[in-house]
């Protein structure tokens, strides 16, 4: 069963608000664990299967989310169409920078999306007139769906969930195809993918525009949720948590991606009891993790564990 | 037969070093084409030269008609030109059969829209994909190891892996780059066999070696470079008398007798 | 307008000066290890922070600065023996996790130790403003100026003509090789990030007295180190000192003629476009893949 992992976290997902009804971690930490998943696993289609590392990757979900915010508390703009057009312009400005960006490799490449990252969330700064400034902007409407009104935390549970699994399933569709397996092949060795017609630079710069796109739409839905954004949210340091997010759950593994972006998301919010501390702990973890189990948390217990879990959570291997 | 492959004029420079110096050489449609020489002769550099993987300074390779020079690398083997490598370049994140299952890239057409979906004519496809993937693997013998990582098998099996990657483009050509480098005597024995299982299908091999028994059991045609030019051609038998050829090996590890 | 542009080619300079000495420590460890330590910035915001708590402590000028850097070195040595060498076999992505998990933690060390309060630094010596023509500079601009050009040279006559430096070469161009001819690769590699360590301080110690200090001045100090390396061609150590000159300038004449606001983004636009179009970095060889 190809997708058996899938339905298993889609049930656990359904099943959690009627186990744990109004329940903080839930439905509010919950939610945003749900946008961190969306980030990660269109991030580790990139990073962790394509093999190109980011470290500006919140910029994407930033232009979405201050399209959103600024159309609609500006210019009142319908905040559907208001996302279409996030998505348009991250479409159109991915598209501009992919082909000189990924023909960069390793720390160049490093280098060139950190510069993108910090010069989009300078200009997100800066650009006050439109965007606020560094104190941001309020007021960003809710989404009604069709005449529903997503106004509480339930529901906003309910529609991320959604999207969340869509992106989820979206990945692991793509994963097992050709065009995943092209994606793959480009990390596994670049020359011998192109002397068997897969075309490098392509494939790079479709899998750089969907995940752009992926955060793109993210960050509409952020803002709508949040009702506010601030430059703070789509910072570099946001950037590198999201290559966290992918590194600490297992590169090239989307419930990897999955886990990792839960983690990430929960561990601020038990650190906080250790105040000044927080910090420090965070470093600790982050470099513990890497330097002993240097292939991800979840793919190391998915390992261990046996098997026959791993076969359930570890894409590729089909028997249809 | 006719010429399928038509080299002329192929020079390439690395910093003042000739490493192809002005080669000229017909390769016929479906005979196993040898080139041998001493290491640093430039037999990987001409390979490289073949599959766009490198671009030469001058001089033009012709295809049955396409002009393969200027062309990259994924655009080469869209014409028909498959290969290996010399140090292996197997995906090690992925299993055997979908290893092979790259090598039908080409044979496919599905892009990210319809994959991300699963619409039925992704899956249709994914389904000849892993049918013929399976074939290729059958031709090598290594069925029984589709579902195996590839970062758990012997070097020898991945020499052949990366044969029946290759062959799963259904290449007008096959470059062999050392495949039989590394092997023991038996594995040797089944490359030497399996090489002519390839002719066998009308596939073009182009071959480069050192080891001259699997050489001149195998080739119809054998081209000796040295130093980036051509020292002799002929057939193995030809080869093998050739003085000048014996002059370059006298004293080599070589086995011609 | 002349005197304006002096006035921004001091400014640059100085700050240029300071991106020189990170960027440095950057392709020092870079070229012993292929790490790209993002925990750099760290060690400039430790060296100054260091310097001005042991002052405030009444311990002489010269023995806190000394003992600051010497604090530093010891921050990078633990780095190296604690994080990088525990994790030799990591793949790129890994090592700059573990580096910029390092950052984060040595930058949660010093919330602990120095909260969030902002601290200045007592000018090495006066602040008596020296003029040219009609733009001004403080002692300490020349200090920091005079101070990396020393430090450079020192840099450059270790690697050129010391056998330690020479050794450390050694292992930037073949470990393996190295270790066989008999150095002490390990040895090497510690000395590599003790002696960016302490550039990274002396970069600090030299700044801080014209800026102000926070716990988490190392982030875009670190970065700008990281961008004057790679302007500079990583793993070229005078390309990093030319790239970081180069940097401050960019900023400085950008801030001044264009907007302050957006310098930050100007400097990195132009870092973008020399990767667009020479992507081995301005002095740096271009990358190439052997088959």
């Amino acid at each position: 069963m190809r997708l058996a992992g899938f339905y298993l976290f889609a049930a656990l997902v359904a099943l959690l608000p009627v186990v744990f009804p109004d329940n903080y971690y839930v439905t509010v930490v919950g939610v945003t664990a749900f946008f961190n998943i969306m980030l990660a696993v269109g991030l580790n289609l990139l990073m962790g299967y394509a093999g190109q590392i980011s470290l500006g990757h919140a910029a994407f979900f930033g232009i979405g989310a201050y399209v959103s915010a600024v159309t609609t508390v500006r210019y009142g703009w319908n905040p559907w169409v208001a996302m279409a057009a996030g998505l348009v312009l991250v479409w159109l400005i991915a598209n501009l920078i992919a082909r000189p960006i990924l023909r960069l490799k390793g720390h160049y490449l490093a280098m060139a999306t950190l510069g993108f990252g910090i010069i989009i969330h300078i200009v997100l700064v800066q650009a006050d007139a439109f965007t606020g400034g560094p104190d941001g902007l309020s007021g960003i409407p809710g989404l009604v769906l069709f005449g529903w009104h997503v106004d509480s935390d339930l529901r906003w549970y309910v529609v991320a969930g959604a999207v969340m699994l869509l992106y989820v399933w979206l990945s692991l569709n793509i994963i097992d195809s050709r065009e995943g397996r092209a994606l793959r092949a480009v990390h596994g060795s670049e020359v011998a993918a192109s002397t068997l017609g897969i075309d490098i630079s392509g494939t790079k710069v479709r899998v750089f525009v969907l995940s752009a796109l992926m955060a793109s739409l993210t960050g509409s839905l952020f803002a709508h949720q949040q009702a506010f954004v601030s430059p703070d949210s789509f910072s570099f340091f946001f950037s590198i948590e999201l290559v966290t997010m992918v590194v600490l759950g297992g590169l090239a593994s989307t419930f990897g991606a999955v886990f990792g972006a839960v983690i990430l998301t929960f561990l601020p919010e038990f650190l906080v009891v250790f105040e000044d501390f927080q910090m420090l702990i965070y470093g600790a973890i982050l470099m513990l993790i890497m330097i002993f189990l240097p292939r991800g948390l979840f793919v190391t217990m998915a390992d261990r564990i046996g098997p026959m879990f791993a076969g359930y959570f570890r894409q590729g291997i089909r028997e249809t | 037969m006719g010429v399928l492959l038509q080299v002329s004029g192929l020079v390439k420079a690395y910093g003042g070093v000739r490493a192809i110096n002005d080669l000229s050489f017909d390769v016929k449609k479906g005979k196993v084409f040898s080139v041998i020489g001493p290491n640093g002769a430039g037999k990987t550099t001409l390979f490289n030269l073949l599959t766009g993987v490198d671009t030469p300074d001058t001089g033009s390779v012709n295809l049955d008609g396409y002009e393969l020079v200027g062309r990259p690398p994924h655009r080469v083997a869209a014409c028909g030109v498959s290969r290996t490598f010399q140090n292996l370049q197997i995906f090690h994140n992925m299993t055997v059969i979908e290893n092979v299952m790259v090598g039908c890239h080409l044979r496919g057409c599905s892009g990210l829209w319809s994959a991300a979906l699963r619409l039925p004519s992704l899956l249709a496809e994914e389904r000849r994909i892993r049918t013929w993937a399976d074939e290729a693997l059958a031709f090598c013998g290594m069925e029984d190891l589709a579902q195996a990582r590839s970062s758990e098998l012997s070097y020898g099996v991945l020499k052949k892996l990366e044969i029946a990657r290759a062959l799963a483009a259904k290449p007008r050509m096959l470059l062999l780059d050392e495949p039989a480098a590394g092997l023991n005597d038996t594995e040797t024995l089944e490359m030497c066999e399996l090489i002519k299982k390839i002719s066998e299908t009308g596939v073009t091999v182009l071959l480069v070696e050192h080891n001259m028994g699997l050489v001149m059991d195998v080739s119809s045609w054998v081209f000796v470079l040295n130093y980036g030019s051509c020292l002799a051609q002929g057939t193995p038998r030809e080869i093998q008398r050739n003085p000048q050829v014996i002059a370059a090996y006298l004293g080599g590890e070589t086995g011609i007798e | 307008m002349l005197d304006q542009l002096i006035q921004f080619l001091i400014t640059g300079i100085t700050v240029g000066a300071a991106y020189a000495l990170v960027g440095l420590g950057f392709a020092i460890i870079y070229n012993a290890s292929d790490v790209v330590n993002f925990a750099q910035g760290e060690f400039v915001m430790i060296g100054a922070m260091s310097a001005i708590s042991l002052i405030d402590m009444g311990i002489p000028y010269g023995v806190a600065l000394a003992a600051a850097v010497a604090i530093t070195v010891c921050v990078g040595l633990a780095l190296e023996k604690f994080a990088i060498e525990q994790a030799r076999d990591a793949t790129v992505v890994s090592t700059i996790i573990i580096t910029i998990g390092a950052s984060i933690f040595l930058r949660g060390m010093a919330l602990i130790v120095w909260g969030k309060d902002i601290y200045a630094m007592p000018p090495f010596s006066g602040e008596k403003p020296i003029h040219v023509g009609n733009a001004t500079m403080l002692p300490q601009n020349i200090w920091v100026m005079a101070g990396t050009a020393a430090s450079v040279l020192l840099v450059r006559y270790f690697f050129n003509r010391t056998a330690t430096g020479k050794a450390i070469l050694a292992c930037s161009y073949n470990m393996k090789a190295a270790s066989l001819v008999g150095i002490n690769v390990r040895k090497m590699l510690l000395i590599s990030y003790g002696l960016s360590a302490g550039l990274g301080a002396l970069a600090g110690i030299l700044i801080a007295p014209i800026t102000y200090i926070t716990y988490d001045s190392g982030v875009m100090l670190g970065l700008k180190g990281f961008s004057a390396a790679i302007l500079g061609g990583m793993g070229n150590p005078m390309g990093a000192v030319a790239g970081g000159m180069l940097l401050g300038l960019l900023e400085c004449i950008g801030a001044g003629f264009i907007s302050s606001g957006y310098k930050d983004a100007i400097a990195f636009v132009v870092i973008l476009m020399v990767l667009f179009f020479r992507p081995g970095g301005l002095f740096g060889s271009a990358q190439a893949e052997r088959v």
